[in-house]
């Protein structure tokens, strides 16, 4: 493992993006972040430029409106970039499925932009605080050397 | 024994309506034509005091179907006024905004999603959809399939 993906492992900052979500799922976000589960032990911690972020946590269905800037904050994010895609409407549009005003769950939108991002569902509605951490655990311990991936 | 009271003073407007409609203790509906509903709104507004609350547009399949609910907050009670707007083709109806200042957005929101034109309307810019949506499709009407 090289020192920059051992950095990476070691400290993930992410950058909250809401699409169109009910709040529920950021909500459970914040609570992470609280005494009780305090994910920064951990390293993780919130930033607020997607230029400083090394994962992005979607929440929410992606609507018309929020497609276009999704794709410009995971253009702005510092590859390798992990998308976490935080419960159900974020996986795969939910309840909003076929409604007039959605453009399509996460992964399909950021796939037009880098179709090897690297991207990770959390179900759920909303998924509990321990499922989001289960989550970036998986993502983390999935992640090999930068060279495979496209930056 | 408050609603009488309301009732009474609902009662002078009877002319303007089609009817008055009282489904439940807190619960009165004032269907009305849609020429009519500027004039219903101010007297509930202007001279009983009713607190706007917030509208809501239903498309009925052969009319769409404004409804401006009001609150009489000393009893409780809802009032609504259903106006109907018969005409599907160019769809329109009295703004109260020129009355109720905080009626523009919940109008706005009908004129986007039903396709209702609001006379009067200071500013009957698009409020929700998004900006790449285009002009002259209304989501919500019934003839819209997804």
């Amino acid at each position: 493992m090289d020192w920059k993906m051992w950095s990476l492992k070691k400290s993930v900052w992410v950058f909250h993006v809401n699409t169109g979500a009910c709040n529920n799922c950021d909500i459970e976000i914040v609570n992470l972040l609280t005494p009780k589960f305090d994910v920064e032990r951990f390293g993780i911690k919130l930033v607020g430029s997607p230029r400083h972020a090394d994962a992005l946590l979607v929440t929410g269905v992606v609507t018309r409106q929020a497609a276009k800037r999704l794709q410009e904050v995971y253009r702005q994010t510092a590859k390798p970039c992990v998308v976490f895609c935080m419960g159900a409407c974020a996986c795969g549009t939910g309840i909003f499925e076929g409604a007039y005003h959605v453009a399509g769950p996460v992964d399909n939108i950021i796939r037009q932009v880098d179709p090897n991002a690297i991207i990770v569902y959390v179900p759920g509605c909303p998924p509990k605080p321990q499922a989001m951490i289960m989550g970036v655990v998986k993502a983390l311990s999935a992640l090999q050397p930068e060279k495979e991936y496209a930056t | 024994m408050q609603h009488n009271e309301l009732d009474k003073q609902l009662s002078q407007i009877r002319d303007r309506l089609a009817g008055i409609e009282r489904k439940a203790d807190n619960r009165v509906f004032l269907p009305c034509e849609s020429e009519n509903v500027y004039e219903v709104c101010r007297f509930l507004f202007s001279e009983l005091g009713l607190r706007f609350v917030i509208s809501t547009g239903i498309d009925a399949q052969d009319c769409f179907e404004v409804l401006h609910h009001f609150s009489d907050d000393d009893s409780g009670c809802v009032v609504t006024v259903k106006a109907f707007v018969r005409n599907r083709e160019s769809p329109e109806l009295d703004s109260i905004t020129p009355l109720i200042p905080g009626a523009e957005w919940t109008e706005r929101e009908m004129h986007d999603l039903l396709g209702i034109r609001f006379r009067n309307h200071p500013n009957l810019q698009r409020l929700i959809l998004a900006d790449d949506w285009p002009e002259g499709v209304y989501p919500l009407r019934k003839e819209m399939q997804t």
